[in-house]
């Protein structure tokens, strides 16, 4: 036991490299889903009725796939319409576009929950399009999704673990890989195990943060 | 007496939502210092008519001039741009039914917000003055207070500091004491006869008769939707001209006597 | 698609949901008797189910699946494929299934448990007849929005060799150098299946909310 411990310490270039490839990986989707949920739920909230029902439709639909299944159709499928994606690629395309339908679906809860009264008041006193959108609506609406934005962020550091099956090289793959040199399969993904959970609890620790900082505005 | 620049001038404003008409051809004008103050039943449309003024509602006829530059409708009939809307909302400052003060600021920052981000104003002054306000409506100590710490009472002055921090040329009040509990109401309308007094040209919306009665230099009674009367304040709670004035009156007769403040 | 593709996703489907029907059944109760440990406040068993609990929601399902699969053997404890499918899959719903009816115990109003003890109610009636049936009703949105969740994260047994719809498909795409096609069939599959329990969930969260707006 303790000898797999020291080879998979040998060997912790290679899983610190998946731990950053999977922390990267992780906030680039976060933040690109983020923002492509951003500009979903206004299609969510439309008034016009084909608007707001395809919208729906498709962010539904996304959270009824499973998400290694969609992985495997932005990898495997796409060439099939001429668009090769290299595994990077593919992952970072299948965790965005995945998560910005729960992005949507937060931001579009988090923001019917606003009061409205003082984004009125920001129109009334003279803010208008980007600094009212900025100032007024932002910093409220990110304090209070902050929560459940922050679960969706440990989902996607979960989800990002099944792109091993398109072997990028993330913590899963870098600990499977030195498992299938070493034969250490259990020093390899407890270590594994550690990482992932140590990466969840700085999340939390950033939410718990948000929250305090909410808490003072309540 | 007639001035011939007022500070408020509402020319034929109608207002419908969806087949109900709410407001119906209603003009006025205020003059500097004047403190109007809008009565009537609920359903009356006295708030739509208070947020007409600065385009927070989109009338369907009329116009509205501020100081002479005309408000939501540009001189040529083209509705104003969002940029245009801004800046002249910019020069009314409204105090709102329920505070609408921002969660996320303190008090001191709610105040500074505006003036810094959208008069361009520099920080400094800002603060100062905002200081200052704070400490006409009796708050300084609450200055790095959140909103949600104080008491409706202490928000809605904040709400009223904070408009004032625009330096507006016209301030608006949309049932001001209408959300607080009767014990709070008292402080607020202190501070909004405080301005009175001092020449600020305000326009309140309000079912405080008693307030109305002593501080109001005009009285707009408003019924469906209609000006149906308009004059001081003494002759309107005296002797009311038309019969509606006189059936509201009636039922407001306990509060007039009341002196809540 | 041939006959023996259809037969092969129709075998898939039903490991599909056999396997999720064990890991939804066997989480349910163990989810619950953690979330027990932890409100009686068992001294150091509820701090380490705490700790349990808290690593497998950090644990990405298929990093702890091939732990299983491959250390268990290791320490010399054989396991089949579908052996460490179901184990994964128990594990992980368990803590999550825990965190669910954990909220619902403490949350749970404290003058109905304490009426239940002054009729003189012993603890497991109290248990059984007070707290269950409402920590029940409380915990269904959240328990039901798990299980949708679990069926959406099995297509990863896949990765350890178990024939479920993602490994047909993923076997038919590379015979027939088509891997569209399947995995579209399997989304196809899927999707319904995940969607019924979404459905279920929102309509158990509207007969709750008509419940309690008619009280």
């Amino acid at each position: 036991m303790i000898h797999g411990f020291s080879i998979v310490w040998s060997e912790r270039a290679l899983l610190l490299s998946g731990l950053a490839n999977t922390a990267i990986l992780s906030a680039v989707a976060a933040i690109a889903s983020l923002l492509l949920g951003f500009a979903l739920t206004p299609a969510l909230m439309s008034r016009k009725r084909a608007v707001s029902r395809v919208a729906r439709a498709l962010v539904d639909g996304m959270r009824c796939v499973p998400f290694l299944l969609f992985a495997y159709i932005v990898y495997y499928g796409f060439p099939s319409f001429g668009v090769r994606l290299d595994n990077w690629s593919a992952g970072l395309v299948a965790l965005t576009i995945y998560n910005a339908a729960y992005m949507a679906e937060i931001l579009r809860g988090a923001w019917s929950s606003m009061p409205r009264e003082p984004i009125e008041a920001g129109v009334a006193f003279g803010f208008s399009d980007v600094r009212l959108f900025r100032r007024i609506i932002l910093p409220p609406l990110l304090l209070s999704a902050g929560p459940v934005i922050g679960n969706q962020m440990i989902q996607i550091i979960k989800d990002s673990a099944f792109l091993t099956i398109i072997a990028l090289p993330e913590l899963t793959h870098a600990a499977s890989s030195i498992q299938s040199r070493y034969y250490v399969p259990f020093a390899a993904f407890i270590t594994a195990v550690a990482l992932y959970w140590g990466l969840c609890l700085v999340i939390e620790a950033g939410v718990n943060l948000i929250g305090q900082l909410a808490e003072a505005r309540r | 007496m007639t001035i011939s620049n007022p500070v408020l001038n509402v020319i034929g404003v109608s207002k419908s939502f969806g087949d109900t008409e709410v407001l119906s051809d209603v003009s006025f004008q205020v003059d500097r210092g004047e403190t109007v103050c809008i009565l009537g039943p609920s359903g009356s449309g006295k708030s739509t008519l208070l947020r007409c003024i600065n385009w927070l509602e989109r009338p369907e006829a009329g116009q509205i001039y501020l100081n002479g530059a005309p408000v939501g409708v540009s001189g040529a009939g083209v509705v104003m741009s969002d940029r245009d809307l801004s800046r002249i909302r910019t020069r009314i400052g409204m105090v709102f039914q329920h505070f609408a003060l921002w969660p996320h600021l303190t008090v001191l920052q709610n105040l500074m917000e505006a003036p810094v981000q959208v008069q361009k104003r520099p920080k400094a002054e800002s603060r100062d003055q905002a200081l200052a306000l704070l400490s006409k409506v009796g708050l300084v100590e609450k200055r790095d207070a959140f909103p949600a710490k104080l008491s409706g009472g202490q928000k809605q002055r904040v709400g009223i500091a904070r408009a004032l921090a625009m330096r507006p040329d016209l301030l608006l009040f949309d049932e001001p004491t209408s959300a607080l509990d009767p014990e709070l109401v008292g402080e607020v309308l202190v501070v909004m006869r405080d301005l009175a007094r001092e020449g600020m040209t305000m326009v309140i919306v309000t079912h405080e008769m008693a307030f109305a009665r002593e501080v109001a230099t005009r009285v707009l009674f408003l019924d469906r939707g209609r000006m149906v009367e308009t004059g001081s304040p003494d002759r309107f709670f005296a002797k009311p001209e038309t019969e509606r004035a006189r059936q509201f009156l009636q039922r407001y007769a306990g509060d007039t006597a009341a002196g809540k403040y | 698609m041939t006959g023996g593709d259809i037969a092969a996703f129709a075998q898939g489907a039903l490991v599909t949901v056999t396997l999720s029907l064990a890991g939804i059944l066997l989480g349910l109760p163990i989810g619950l008797g953690l979330a027990l440990i932890q409100w009686a406040r068992v001294p150091i068993v509820a701090r380490l189910v705490a700790l349990y609990v808290s690593v497998l929601r950090a644990t990405p399902l298929v990093t702890l699946l091939l732990l299983l699969f491959f250390a268990l053997p290791n320490v010399g404890v054989p396991i089949d494929p579908y052996s460490a499918a179901i184990l994964a899959l128990v594990m992980n719903t368990s803590a999550f299934n825990c965190e669910i009816w954990r909220s619902a115990l403490m949350n749970f109003p404290k003058d109905q448990y304490e009426a239940a003890q002054s009729v003189g109610m012993r603890a497991e009636q109290r248990f059984r007849r007070i707290v269950l049936p409402q920590i029940v009703r409380v915990s269904l949105p959240g328990l039901v929005n798990e299980m949708s969740l679990l069926i959406k994260v099995t297509p990863v047994l896949a990765v350890v060799g178990v024939v479920d719809i993602t490994r047909a498909a993923v076997r038919i795409g590379a015979e027939t150098y088509e891997p569209l096609p399947p995995f579209l069939i399997a989304v196809a599959l899927y999707a319904p299946l995940v969607f019924a329990l979404v459905s279920l969930q929102r309509w158990i969260e509207r007969r709750q909310a008509a419940a309690e707006a008619a009280a």
